[in-house]
């Protein structure tokens, strides 16, 4: 529906999409919100935090003094360990697909709460992952199939990785904060790979079709101007089956999301999800436990692929330059002399390039984040890259 | 031989009585020239003595030059084009200055035969009644104001009592007829309004009648009667050729506090035009949502909500047809072409009980009637469309027909934009075509038949098309002076179409269409003076194409799909009397029986008792036959109301009126989509009942001019459909599974000044109102905010409007429109948290909290191009800018969550002043 939007701000050319400033809204309460899913085959990874409020700085409040278990429906139990961050983690478990299974949690005040019991609904293969190059960017799709006509809804997040590059390439490195050497390929800070997951909702069915087939789905938007496209991206596709209804209440909370406002959109809705407070049953709780194993799959991207015409916005290296440093600098007036290498190099303030033309003299520096790439991501390339 | 040539001249201007004699040839110089002088200068040069009423030609001046012309050329040129009148009686050698009245010289054929002054004889000779007159019965046509018209078998004496006068009101220039035309006896409070056709029929004493008719848009006319028995009189009415007085609003001047009728508002269009528009084109849905108590959601959206009713809640008739979506190109024009219209009629609180299937309001859009005496026609250019009519008599005065049609060409305009956007079309047209022809005196029929198409596409994405096709033939037959009926047959369809083939695995196309056949009979009978019955039968076959989805293209694995066709009957009998119980109080009193089937072929599902009608509870499920009755509901509807005069210009009115709805629109969305879907009641999906009472205080003041009203209601409405949290509506097979019935109430005050003539003229409107629904059955499913009564979508409780008109010369009108209203309820995020990779939002109960308060200015001028009524062409200009004051009206508050983080958007439409320009052209 947001396309009928389109057409009439287009057409009228005055209809006005502005960024406006938070009212100041304050929830009387704060509500437990539980993000995850139990897996079958590796460790599940559950994240407790609270609801926070919508005009306040804090992204999330984790709860981290939670016990939380994951039950059978046979009455076995498997605990997650807490990592004080708000995540609780599993051993890997090999969950049963005759069984039910349910997440429990205690909260540190002593609130109890407790999910449905959810049957296992294992992903069938991703068939294979494609790339298409559209003109808003570069859009991923996903194929899959599933021959026993069982799956019919699915969700897809992903994990991308994408290759950056300092603006300079450092050759020297800083030994000991009082003299510098050149860096060896172990020590290079010009490559770097930056991990980054999907924020948006995914979701497809098939529910529709004869066959439980999915056709090139998109799952992710790259957009042109993007950095990630500069060398390359490798992305990381994890495809979940859903029951009917976790497909209705990740489609919901999509919904509440990404599509409210417009004229012809829905409006927002309560969102149910399947987890409960036992001590208040008033209470809402946020969040939808699946339980079933994750098809995986990756797919790699180069640049070169690319139209040459998408060039990346490198805003993060604005106000970037070079700076010569001299070891003993007399300034004309003063006749005082600066150690400027030492002021300004070996404290860090710079971060070496290379040595100017005469070593002795001193070094050529830039500013840190113009030379480090590891200050934003990992200088070891990834065993998947290419 | 010189003089007796003069005698002959004088004889032949005498003869000639009207508009001639003034031998005497004269030169003149006027400069912008009083009356004063005017007269002063032609009497010296004449010698004619000139009588006229000074006060009557104050606003008159004079610019001529002529040199050497008789008395009547110059008089004639004088008054060429304008409401004066001249009459010369050259045997007296006296002139007289009228205005808009007309002097015949010559008595009125007849007129010496009624002797008013003689003394009645003691024993009457028996008189021949009309019942068994064998003479033909004639219509008469009566076109001049001071003639005395015999009505009836013509005796030498007149019998005490009533007779019956009735017949058609129609315009002089084009024969068509005049619909809410007020016909009463001056002094008195007899009187009534013409019916859509323009016929009346009116009780009165017999003898002498002094005859006052108004007509929207038409010269105040009277008419001298000298009725004998029962009879027929056409009435031929001037169309108002000066605009002086063009804003004639409502229910018209006396009847705002004479009728019965309660917050009826009639508007013809003429002030429809006056009334800004977003682009320069009349709007006839627009002008309708500055009447007291009618609110929209917002812009872009031409559903409209009544008294706390819903979008779906209104019944949109065009000349009696069912148009299920009233607007074009998603609401920013209205699927009604202006220049065809003549004028719209908005039912809030008295529906009369020939109106039923719909609880808020009627708004009746009705149609011109073709010119019967000569082709005529308009065009209009704008920026985005163009329109076209063309009418006229194809049997003169008996046939005629009127053909509107409307187009759209905004895709030069998409050409224009960004490559994103280039391959985008859309596209809207409209055709009206009506045919009234006239058989004989007693039989009339109306064709009457629109067509509108939308189209839109986006850059290889989905096409959208949706079309209402309309038809509908009527038969007026006048049993009598005392009986009329009208029967009507029709069709009414709306469809739409949604397609893709972007992926030819997923091209689809999906289809809704809801087609109804109807007819009806509608009687009146008029018994006496104090009794005018309605009664009647209607009945609608509905059938609806609740959706289909095919595959549209030969690799596309959709699998074809279908929502099994749904049909039923809707059925009414009404009876209704408008009872005069004395002159001064008046009750209009009537029953409407409804009657609704759903019938078969269908299967229906059956979910256990007591548990919420969600897929789970599905028990089982009965199939039934083709035609078979599977579920009958029926209600008696009543609608009563009353007037009282305390005097005059002041009355008290109240109303109680109750009603049933047997189809609902589902929609999900905020605004009116053209994609909603109509889902007809069945066993699991209740019928809508609403009930309204009212009061009103009613008050003229100076001679009529100024209309204040009062009016107050509480209403209740019980089974309106919400929807679930995240519904999906389109190609549900289950959708009683996916909506919840709720409780409504709504209640509010409407203050309403009206000035309807004079150079500034318009309305205020202030009104608070307010709309509540409540779900609190846990047994249905989910509660929504807990069970508490909640705002509906459409709750504003304040709510201003000014619409005025400024006539700064004949040619030259300027008219501001203003509009605030209170910000509609909005469900807001309250609190946020981190889930699935992104910062997400917790959202408030439903409607709890209001977008910004809506405030809108528009501005126009309107310049009509010279006043000569004989020209072949007429042309106006209009000229203005929507949203003066280019506020950013919110249309909605949201959150969007982008990048990992939540910000705030306001969406505006028309978010900065819009300067519009039209051309429009008459023939």
């Amino acid at each position: 529906m947001k396309k009928f939007l389109a057409i009439l701000l287009v057409i009228t050319a005055v209809a006005c999409k502005k960024q406006i400033a938070l009212k100041p809204i304050v929830a009387l309460n704060s509500y437990l919100v539980v993000d995850g899913s139990i897996n079958v085959g590796d460790s599940s990874i559950i994240a407790l935090s609270h609801t926070v409020n919508i005009a306040g700085k804090a992204r999330s409040n984790p709860e981290v003094n939670a016990t939380v278990t994951i039950e059978s429906s046979g009455g076995s139990s498997y605990p997650l360990v807490s990592k004080n961050n708000g995540n609780y983690v599993s051993a890997a478990l090999n969950l049963s697909v005759t069984q039910n299974y349910r997440l429990k949690i205690v909260t540190g005040d002593g609130k109890q709460y407790a999910s449905d019991f959810v049957p296992v609904k294992n992903s069938p293969a991703i068939d294979s992952l494609g790339y298409a190059v559209k003109t808003e960017g570069l859009q991923i799709n996903v194929n899959t199939h599933d021959a026993a006509n069982n799956t019919h809804y699915y969700r897809w997040d992903y994990v991308d990785t994408y290759q950056v590059r300092s603006q300079y390439e450092s050759k020297l490195i800083v030994v000991n904060g009082d003299t510098s050497a050149f860096r060896t390929a172990e020590q290079q800070i010009y490559n770097c790979w930056l991990n980054d997951t999907s924020g948006t909702i995914n979701l497809g069915s098939s529910a529709k079709l004869a066959k439980d087939v999915i056709s090139n789905q998109a799952i992710a938007l790259i957009l042109p101007t993007s950095e990630k496209l500069r060398i390359g991206i490798s992305i990381l596709v994890k495809q979940h089956a859903l029951t009917s209804d976790a497909f209705n209440y990740f489609d919901l909370l999509q919904k509440n999301s990404d599509q409210v406002g417009g004229v012809f959109d829905a409006q927002p809705s309560e969102l149910t999800g399947n987890i409960h407070c036992l001590t208040n049953p008033a209470e809402p709780v946020i969040g939808y436990i699946t339980a079933g194993a994750v098809a995986k799959a990756r797919l790699f991207v180069d640049n070169e692929n690319l139209p040459g015409t998408w060039l990346p916005d490198l805003s993060y290296y604005d106000g970037c330059s070079l700076i010569t440093e001299l070891y003993d600098y007399v300034p004309p007036m003063s006749g005082i002399v600066e150690h400027q290498v030492r002021e300004y190099v070996y404290t860090g303030i710079e971060t070496p390039v290379d040595t100017v033309l005469n070593p002795k003299l001193g070094v050529i520096s830039a500013r840190p984040r113009c030379v480090d790439c590891t200050l934003r991501g990992t200088s070891k390339k990834p065993s998947f890259w290419k | 031989m010189k003089k007796n040539y003069l005698i002959i001249i004088i004889l032949l201007a005498v003869k000639l009585a009207h508009g001639q004699g003034g031998a005497k040839n004269i030169s003149v110089n006027f400069q912008q020239a009083t009356v004063d002088q005017f007269v002063a200068d032609l009497e010296a040069k004449s010698g004619y003595r000139i009588y006229y009423d000074r006060a009557q030609f104050d606003s008159l001046k004079i610019t001529l030059q002529v040199s050497d012309q008789p008395l009547d050329n110059v008089l004639n040129l004088a008054f060429h084009n304008t409401v004066y009148h001249y009459a010369i009686v050259a045997s007296k050698m006296q002139v007289f200055l009228t205005r808009e009245k007309e002097i015949f010289t010559q008595p009125a054929p007849g007129y010496f035969n009624v002797k008013p002054g003689q003394s009645r004889p003691a024993a009457p000779p028996p008189v021949i009644d009309f019942t068994t007159a064998p003479v033909k019965k004639q219509i008469i046509e009566s076109t001049v104001e001071n003639k005395l018209y015999e009505v009836g078998i013509k005796t030498n004496d007149i019998k005490s009592g009533k007779a019956n006068i009735s017949g058609y009101v129609k315009s002089a220039k084009s024969g068509g007829a005049i619909a809410g035309a007020s016909i009463y006896v001056s002094n008195t409070s007899i009187g009534v309004t013409t019916d859509q056709f323009g016929y009346y029929t009116l009780a009165l004493p017999r003898g002498k009648q002094f005859l006052i008719i108004k007509g929207i848009g038409m010269k105040d006319a009277h008419r001298q009667v000298m009725l004998y028995t029962n009879g027929e009189l056409n009435i031929e009415l001037q169309d108002q050729v000066t605009t002086l007085k063009e804003v004639k609003i409502s229910a018209d001047k006396v009847a705002n506090v004479r009728s019965t009728e309660m917050a009826v508002s009639r508007l013809d269009i003429k002030s429809i035009k006056q009334v800004p528009a977003v682009f320069g084109e009349a709007d006839v849905l627009r002008i309708v949502l500055t009447l007291p108590g009618v609110q929209t959601v917002g812009e872009a959206t031409t559903g409209f909500n009544v008294r706390g009713g819903a979008a779906d809640q209104n019944l949109i008739l065009l000349d009696d047809k069912t148009i299920y979506n009233p607007a074009h190109f998603f609401g920013f024009f209205s699927a009604f072409n202006p220049d065809i219209v003549k004028g719209i009629e908005l039912y809030k609180s008295t529906i009369p009980e020939k109106f039923g299937g719909r609880l808020s309001s009627v708004l009746e859009v009705t149609d011109r009637e073709g010119n019967k005496k000569n082709f005529a026609g308009s065009a209009g250019i704008g920026l985005l469309t163009s329109r076209l009519n063309i009418e006229g008599p194809i049997v003169k005065d008996k046939t005629s027909f009127i053909f509107g049609g409307r187009t759209s060409y905004s895709d030069w305009l998409l050409k224009l934009l960004p490559e994103e956007y280039k391959h985008s079309h859309a596209s809207f047209y409209d055709l009206n075509l009506d045919i009234s022809h006239q058989v004989d005196k007693d039989n009339n029929i109306y064709i009457t038949t629109y067509l509108s198409n939308d189209n839109f596409r986006l850059n290889s994405d989905t096409t959208y098309s949706y079309s209402n096709k309309n038809a509908n033939i009527k038969w007026k037959h006048n049993f009598s002076t005392k009986l009329y009926s009208l029967l009507s047959v029709g069709y009414d369809g709306y469809k739409y179409d949604i397609s893709s083939s972007a992926n030819p695995v997923n091209a689809y196309k999906l289809k809704f269409g809801i087609n109804q056949t109807n007819l009806k009979a509608d009687f009146t009978y008029y018994l006496n003076r104090n009794n005018t019955f309605n009664f009647g039968l209607s009945s609608i076959y509905y059938k609806l194409n609740p959706g289909s989805e095919t595959p549209n293209s030969a690799s596309s694995l959709i699998v074809p799909d279908k929502v099994a066709n749904e049909q039923a009957l809707e059925s009414a009998l009404y009876l209704g009397d408008k009872f005069d119980i004395t002159p001064d109080f008046t009750i209009s009193a009537g029953i409407r029986y409804s009657l609704y089937n759903y019938l078969g072929a269908q299967t229906i599902r059956n979910y256990a008792p007591g548990l919420p009608r969600t897929a789970l509870n599905v028990v089982d499920s009965t199939t039934y036959g083709n035609g078979k009755v599977i579920k009958t509901y029926s209600r008696p509807e009543i609608r009563v109301s009353a007037r009282y005069n305390i005097d005059d210009d002041l009355s008290l009115k109240a109303s109680y009126n109750t009603l049933a709805q047997y189809i609902h629109q589902l929609s999900n969305t905020t605004a009116i989509s053209p994609i909603d879907i109509y889902k007809l009641s069945d066993p699991n999906i209740k019928p809508q009942y609403g009930s309204q009472v009212s009061f009103g205080v009613f008050k003229n003041a100076k001679q009529n001019t100024i209309e204040t009203s009062v009016e107050v209601y509480y209403k209740r409405i019980d089974n309106y459909l919400d929807y679930k949290s995240g519904a999906t509506l389109v190609m549900s097979h289950a959708i009683e599974q996916e909506v919840l019935n709720t409780q409504g109430k709504a209640y509010g005050v409407e203050f309403s000044v009206r000035k309807t003539t004079g150079k500034l003229n318009g309305w205020i409107n202030y009104t608070y109102s307010r709309t509540f629904l409540k779900q609190d059955d846990a047994t249905a499913g989910q509660l929504i905010n807990g069970g508490a009564y909640y705002p509906a979508n459409y709750d504003k409780p304040h709510s201003f409007n000014f619409t005025g008109n400024y006539r700064i010369t004949h040619r030259y009108s300027v008219s501001l429109d203003v509009t605030y209203s209170t910000g509609r309820p909005i469900t807001l995020p309250i609190a946020k948290y981190f889930s699935n990779g992104a910062e997400r939002v917790f959202y408030s109960d439903r409607n709890e909290y209001r977008i910004p308060d809506y405030f809108r200015s528009d501005f126009s001028i309107n310049i009509d191009g010279n006043h000569k009524v004989h020209q072949k062409f007429h042309n106006s200009w209009t000229v203005g800018v929507y949203n003066l004051t280019g506020r950013q009206n919110a249309y909605s508050t949201f959150f969007q969550e982008q990048g990992g983080s939540i910000n705030s958007y306001q969406l505006s439409i028309f978010a900065k002043p819009i300067p519009f320009i039209n051309y429009n052209i008459r023939f």
